[in-house]
């Protein structure tokens, strides 16, 4: 198609039929899998995520790497070679994938409390099962639930959501052909409850005047984010709970 | 995790039950532990299936592509395997720390599957020498709790099942040039025919005995293992010894009389499972991780 | 709220590939009816009334067009009359993936409120999303989502109950999704049955597109061309060489030849000549074709016969025809011939003539003859072909059968009575895509609310320079006033200096509809009488217009310079000024020759004046060129508009001045905005001509014995320079005029996209437009540049991608092409009316150029081009030799050279209504049997007055 696509009509729908400031459709589940210390799942729309954490545990390897009064993050995130349009020839490694790992690593550890595991080691593994833009957000909203699963303290529950700008339109949580369509994508982190900023991250150009706003929008897409996380991890304590009553 | 470490009292305990045909979690040494297959979970791909076997926890996903067929065999298309041994299963397989494991895996699915015995490879041509469906069938390890080559082989045939590849038509004009036109409605799709595509049964020499379905501590306990494709009619269509150990030949020849049988058994099962999620058609509920 | 289904969608590049988006569906979208209770709705589009007098329907009623109805019948759904048209989101995509043309036209439609028409976004809507089903096509589904919208509408709009038994109407081509809208009990219509249903406006019937008359083609006469190859089987030959594609070129002098220009990457342009009626096979002017060369045996060569299509005749003519065109030919002059085979893309416009009326008095079926020759006659129904005799029209092409002579098409629109001067003007901005329809009134929303007074919000990051004693210099009557300067002495000595342009950005923001509309104008079109604005008159003559003793908003670049004008210290800012005085040129000259006035205005201006011409020396020093081509100035009548006088444009020495410092700022923003975006800014450039094209000015400098060196811009001015002739003060005039045509087109660009960024003409290695954006676009996006580079305002995703910045350039330069074209036809329009009204004239003139059975003759006095032709198609020729070297050309015994003062007779020749030129007769130097006798005005009839135009 020659035109290219229309990101946002007149009538103010963006191509999946959203309104601007509208989430896409989020389901979650805590506790997935059997092995790992925590596990969350996550679908934000079309994106699909699997957080898994191992730890806290002593540090593998070199003992260098142990921190004397905090906990060591450790995060590698990977996509499976088939969760994208286009075939990926290998699953993490990549420019793109450890640029992800980097940035997971700086959200969680201003979000973990590590001081209270000095010497130790927290893993946090992410695959991306299937892709449709966010991928990062999506990441950072999974390993959240799974950090609460392995019963890691945190400050705040940490959000992630993207937005990006058509014309003057803030557009929040951004699906693939949303990225894709030109435009800056800002990816933030969010702890809520404080306001801070975990993580901010915006790869094109921006003009100044026009930060606040877009940060505005992923900040309130956040929020919102946050509510639904929360409601996952009630929903998956009551369930325990009853589990274990039993 | 994909090796655990136990004692030797856990051993012996371990190869006493298996002696009486008593395993540790109950089962006999010819029982597979509870098996979950459910397809279509990525949608995504062309085909995809999802296969919980204990612990162990099996995604595969299957992306036709258009590419040139292999020089030797032109009027053919092949399927190419990739192995994902991710971090998530176990921390070992962080970095590079899966990639033994994955490459070995996927050579033996690669001798198992992608031969025209198994899937009908001459339907994945297009024209010949020109254009074929290259099928990239990549597996993801979520969780390792033993018998990988088992669940992952029940999980390719599920997704190969599940694989609709779309239907492209070669228009030709005068010059002979040819050009590939795609349908455009979405329901015309290519179906493999998987009646010939064989299961994995692996079977773990304990003590005297041997076993299939082995767990991580039976697999500890164990010096060899033989693994076999065997079709829905009990053929065998490939044997291999793995493991450190070594087995006489009158193991392997009794270890392949049960691999048929349990092999053959397991067929029919799965079909039928496959074939009642189909006729659900899009009123099945999907479960995927959310379940 | 939120419903989600995800779709499968492949797509092809290269292979193949599974596309998954989400799709939600929704509660919320209103169906936008007046009538309407149940849809908690805002505000609404569609009326109660919507009364529409038809006879088969007679109760008030909305139309849902599907894709092809809006596609091909745009023209009706435009009309005033059609309101109440619901466009459905499944058709607007549609277009807007057909055509970007009528989509726009479609978009407009919405925006215009006096039109109802409402966009209803049914893919959303939870009630009226369509999955596709087993072995439905595309095309189905399309269909099939169309109906099931107007389904939900009829539903809908029952359950309001209203007195009056609202209905909705399915408008469709196609017969078969009419029959299955009828099966579901639906209202459907043909569109063609519905427009002729409307009683009370026959007129509207004139403007359906002939859709139908192709599919049943089989059953009418007989096949006049080959079929053309489907797509697919041309890209197939294109691709494998057999096939070439390239731009289909009609000849404007003999219908029956074209050629096609095929440009093929790392390979030579080639010209491919087609010729005859069964090779031209259809294709029009400007469409991209795909050819088939015939073998050499066939070549042929370009005949310099002329053809005109005098309409339809007997076959056997048109062959006879054809043969003309294969006579003899020398080996040599045989051209690649080839024969059109396929279509690519048409590249079809509305097209503005006039109408040949049918010899059979009851005929609706008339030919239509288009102004530009190079369009063939189109064969149009009408029913008011009396009313339309003598009009200029507008008439759409919709399709060329291949058992058709002409192409079948339909009127669009009446200009008005030709050679009236309204129409011809309309005729010629139509002709030269020069966008002048009124600004829609989502443009015009956008503009600030009156009264309009600077706010503190406004002065935020702006300079207060009210203080200053700013002046313009303008022509007189300038109403857009988009510069304004100033200069004082500073207490170190040195001048400052200061060039204060319209902040016309700070009106037009991007993205909106003001800036598209505007981008997409692109110029300002100055036509003799009349102007076409680029942006709406309360900013061009208005708010931007830098006016005396008003607080207008600008963006200035101050300069500190020494007494040498050089500069010392360069500084941009927004500002706010309140010029002292608007002057034009001669009222400047006046203050700086006077010696008794001596306020600051007139200080400034003689400052500036002194620094301009340092600044001029030092331009021709390095190299710049002036060169002169005649600019015509014509002294309208101001009661009647017609021209009274015509004269060329007299220079002063404030012309100069001001044009100095602009081209000094033009300079100076250009290095600014490329040090800053050095991959975003758009700057201007004039590519060197190639040597050969200085080929005839050598030659005319020979002729008087001079050496011209074209090695070096400024090797060329100097010669220039010096080619004086004794005697002969015309001369150097000639010969800079000659350069002026042998100069390349100065064009945009963006910096990231090109490495050479040299300006010939000016002899500066960096140049942009920043002097006049309120009738240049360029300079718009200029003023955000350099607006962002000094943080005054900010950037926006477009401005910093370089591939959408070299779209916006060439939409820029064929705007500013076509500008030029439209006012160059514009000052010959009002040359005929001249003449027309003075009869026939005497007048000495100049050769400018020989050609090969003419001569090409420059009247100073007029600034007039005019060829006396010495080959004549009734009469007996005269000997004729010509010699191309020279070149020269001799008539009988005598000799022409170029720059050969010679005597002409002047006079209109109006036996063409759509095509009147200006005659030009030789009477001195006297040649037998090719001369004519000097007349007088007096003693002849004017000729004009005998062909009247509007009869």
């Amino acid at each position: 198609n020659m035109a290219g696509l229309e990101l946002l009509s007149d009538q103010g729908y963006r191509l999946d039929g959203r309104k601007p400031s509208e989430l896409r459709k989020v389901q979650a589940r805590m506790g997935v899998f059997a092995q790992g210390d925590g596990s969350a799942y996550i679908e934000q729309g079309n994106t699909k995520a699997l957080a898994v954490v191992y730890g806290p545990h002593e540090v593998r390897g070199s003992r260098g790497k142990a921190l004397h009064d905090r906990a060591v993050i450790n995060c590698q995130f990977s996509m499976a070679t088939f969760s994208t349009a286009e075939r990926k020839r290998r699953p993490h490694g990549d420019r793109k994938s450890s640029e992800v790992s980097q940035h997971l690593k700086q959200t969680f550890e201003a979000a973990i409390l590590t001081q209270l595991y000095p010497r130790s080691q927290i893993d946090i593994y992410v695959k991306i099962l299937q892709s449709d833009g966010g991928n990062y957000s999506a990441s950072v909203n999974a390993a959240t639930l799974a950090v609460i699963d392995a019963g890691i303290p945190l400050r705040d529950y940490v959000c992630a959501c993207s937005a990006g700008f058509v014309e003057d339109t803030p557009l929040a949580d951004l699906c693939h052909a949303e990225e894709a369509g030109g435009g800056t994508v800002l990816s933030l982190a969010l702890l809520p409850q404080g306001g801070q900023i975990a993580l901010l991250q915006m790869d094109a150009r921006l003009h100044q005047d026009h930060l606040d706003t877009l940060m505005e929008a992923a900040m309130t897409a956040c929020r919102s984010l946050s509510t639904v996380l929360d409601r996952v991890v009630r929903e998956h304590l009551q369930e325990v709970t009853t589990l274990t009553a039993e | 995790m994909a090796t655990v470490q136990i004692s030797e009292a856990e051993k012996v305990y371990i190869v006493h039950g298996v002696r009486d045909d008593l395993r540790v979690d109950g089962r006999g040494c010819e029982d597979y532990r509870h098996m979950e297959i459910e397809t279509d979970v990525v949608s995504n791909t062309d085909g995809s299936a999802r296969v919980k076997l204990g612990y162990s926890d099996i995604l595969v996903g299957i992306k036709a592509e258009i590419g040139r067929p292999r020089p030797m065999v032109p009027d053919e298309g092949f399927l190419e395997f990739f192995v994902d041994c991710s971090a998530n299963a176990t921390p070992e397989f962080e970095g590079r720390g899966g990639e033994d494991l994955g490459t070995e895996i996927s050579n033996t699915l690669y001798k198992v599957f992608n031969n025209p015995h198994s899937v009908d490879l001459r339907a994945l041509c297009i024209s010949p020498k020109e254009h074929c469906w290259i099928l990239y069938v990549d597996v993801l390890l979520l969780q390792c709790d033993g018998n990988l080559y088992d669940a992952i082989s029940v999980a390719v045939k599920a997704a190969l099942f599940n694989t609709r590849i779309p239907r492209v038509q070669i228009s030709e004009d005068d010059e002979g040039t040819k050009e590939i036109e795609l349908s455009d409605d979405p329901y015309d799709c290519m179906r493999l025919s998987v009646e010939n595509v064989p299961c994995i049964v692996t079977l773990c020499k304990v003590g005297q005995r041997h076993i299939v379905d082995a767990t991580l501590q039976e697999k500890a306990c164990s010096k060899a293992c033989l693994l076999l494709s065997v079709t829905s009619r009990g053929t065998v269509t490939c044997v291999r010894k793995i493991g450190g150990g070594s087995l006489d030949p009158e193991s392997i020849f009794e270890m392949t009389e049960t691999g048929k049988r349990v092999g053959k058994a397991l067929q029919s099962p799965l079909m039928e499972l496959l074939q009642k999620e189909e006729s659900l058609g899009k009123k099945r509920q999907k479960v995927g991780f959310l379940g | 709220m939120l419903k989600s289904k995800t779709f499968v969608k492949k797509t092809r590049s290269g292979g193949v590939r599974k596309i998954v988006r989400e799709h939600y569906l929704r509660d919320d979208i209103w169906c936008g009816s007046e009538v309407c209770q149940s849809c908690p709705q805002d505000s609404t589009v569609l009326q109660r009334n919507a009364y529409m007098e038809s006879s088969l329907c007679s109760s008030p009623h909305y139309l849902i067009p599907d894709t092809n109805v809006v596609l091909h019948q745009i023209d009706i759904l435009e009309d005033p009359l059609i309101r109440n048209v619901i466009i459905l989101q499944t058709v607007l995509q549609e277009v807007r993936h057909r055509s970007a043309p009528v989509y726009k036209r479609i978009k407009d439609a919405i925006h215009n409120a006096e039109k109802h028409f409402y966009t209803f976004t049914n893919e959303h809507h939870r009630e009226t999303y369509v999955e596709q089903e087993q072995g439905e096509s595309a095309a189905e589904l399309h269909d099939r989502t169309i109906r099931v919208a107007a389904q939900w509408y009829t539903e809908h709009l029952k359950k309001a109950q209203t007195a009056e038994d609202l209905k909705v109407i399915l408008l469709t081509h196609d017969g078969k999704c009419k029959e299955k809208a009828e099966e579901i009990g639906l209202v459907s219509y043909n569109c063609e049955e519905y427009i002729k249903s409307l009683i009370a406006n026959p007129e509207l019937v004139d403007r359906l597109a002939l859709k139908s008359e192709e599919n049943n083609e089989s059953d009418r006469g007989k096949i006049l061309f080959p079929e053309h190859l489907p797509l697919s089987k041309i890209q197939a030959g294109i691709k494998s060489g057999r096939l070439l594609q390239g731009t289909f070129r009609a000849n404007r002098d003999n219908y029956l030849e074209a050629s096609v220009f095929v440009h093929r990457d790392g390979e030579e342009d080639v010209e491919v000549l087609i010729q005859g009626l069964r090779s031209l096979n259809r294709a029009v002017h400007q469409d991209v074709v795909a050819v088939e060369l015939l073998p050499k045996s066939e070549w042929a060569a370009p005949s310099s016969v002329v053809l005109e299509d005098e309409g339809p005749k007997e076959d056997e003519n048109e062959d006879e025809k054809e043969n003309i065109l294969k006579s003899v030919a020398s080996e040599k002059m045989l051209k690649p011939t080839g024969r059109v085979v396929g279509i690519i893309k048409r590249n079809w416009r509305p097209y503005c003539g006039m109408l040949s009326k049918s010899h059979i008095k009851e005929a609706t079926k008339h030919l239509f003859t288009p102004a530009d020759r190079r369009i063939p006659r189109i064969r149009i129904e009408t029913r008011q072909a009396s009313a339309l005799e003598g009009q200029r029209i507008i008439v759409a092409i919709d399709g060329w059968p291949k058992n058709s002579r002409y192409p079948n098409g339909h009127f669009v629109r009446n200009l008005g009575s030709a050679g009236d001067k309204g129409t011809e003007t309309e005729v010629l901005l139509l002709e030269h895509d020069v966008p002048h329809q009124a600004f829609s009134q989502a443009v015009l929303g956008f503009l600030p609310k009156m009264p309009w007074s600077i706010t503190e919000e406004d002065m935020k990051n702006r300079e207060d320079l009210r203080h200053l004693h700013v002046c313009s210099v303008d022509p007189p009557g300038c109403t857009d006033i988009d510069d304004a300067l100033h200069c004082k002495d500073l207490e170190n000595g040195n001048l400052e200096v200061g060039v204060h342009i319209a902040d016309v950005s700070h009106f037009i923001r991007p993205g909106n509809a003001l800036d598209q509309e505007s981008a997409s104008r692109g110029t300002t079109v100055y036509l003799c009488e009349r102007r076409i604005d680029m942006v709406p008159e309360l900013l061009s003559s208005n708010l931007c217009s830098l006016r005396s003793n008003v607080e207008r908003l600008a963006f200035s670049c101050i300069w500190e310079v020494n007494h040498n004008a050089e500069i010392v210290k360069t500084r941009f800012t927004k500002s706010v000024i309140n010029s002292k005085a608007s002057l034009t040129y001669a009222e400047a000259q006046m203050r700086i020759d006077d010696a008794s006035m001596n306020d600051e205005i007139t200080k400034s201006l003689r400052g500036l004046n002194r620094l301009a011409k340092i600044l001029k020396k030092k331009r021709i020093e390095n190299g710049a060129l002036t060169l002169s081509s005649p600019e015509v100035r014509f002294h309208i009548d101001s009661e009647t508009h017609d021209p009274i006088d015509m004269q060329t444009k007299e220079l002063k020495d404030t012309n100069s001045m001001v044009e100095e410092f602009m081209l000094l700022a033009n300079i100076s923003v250009a290095q600014k905005i490329y040090e800053e975006f050095p991959e975003f800014a758009l700057l201007r450039k004039h590519p060197a001509p190639p040597p050969s094209n200085y080929d005839i000015l050598v030659k005319a400098a020979k002729s008087k014995s001079f050496e011209l060196r074209t090695d070096s811009a400024k090797a060329l001015a100097d010669s220039l320079d010096a080619a004086r002739a004794q005697g002969f003060p015309y001369f150097n005039t000639l010969l800079r005029i000659l350069a002026t045509r042998c100069m390349m087109q100065a064009v945009y660009f963006c910096s990231g996209m090109d490495s050479d960024f040299h300006h010939y003409g000016l002899a500066s290695p960096i140049y942009t437009h920043f002097t006049s954006p309120i009738r240049r676009y360029a300079d718009i996006i200029v003023h955000r540049l350099l607006a962002a580079a000094i943080g005054a305002d900010s950037t926006y995703p477009d401005l910093m991608d370089k591939h959408k910045q070299a779209a916006l350039s060439n939409n820029l330069n064929y705007r500013h092409k076509m500008a030029q074209y439209a006012q160059r036809a514009s000052v010959a329009f009002h040359t005929q009316l001249f003449f027309k009204s003075r009869g026939i004239l005497n007048e000495e003139g100049f050769i400018l150029f020989v050609k090969k059975n003419a001569i090409v003759i420059l009247i100073p006095k007029y600034g007039l081009e005019g060829r006396v032709f010495f080959e004549n198609k009734d009469k007996n020729n005269p000997r004729l030799t010509f010699i191309e070297e020279i070149p020269a050309l001799t008539v009988e015994h005598h000799t022409f050279h170029l720059f050969d003062k010679v005597k002409v007779t002047i006079s209109l020749d109006s036996s063409n209504i759509q095509h009147q030129k200006i005659r030009m007769s030789l009477v001195e130097p006297v040649i037998p049997g090719v001369s004519v006798s000097p007349q007088s005005a007096q003693d002849c009839e004017p000729e004009a007055k005998k062909t009247k135009l509007d009869c």
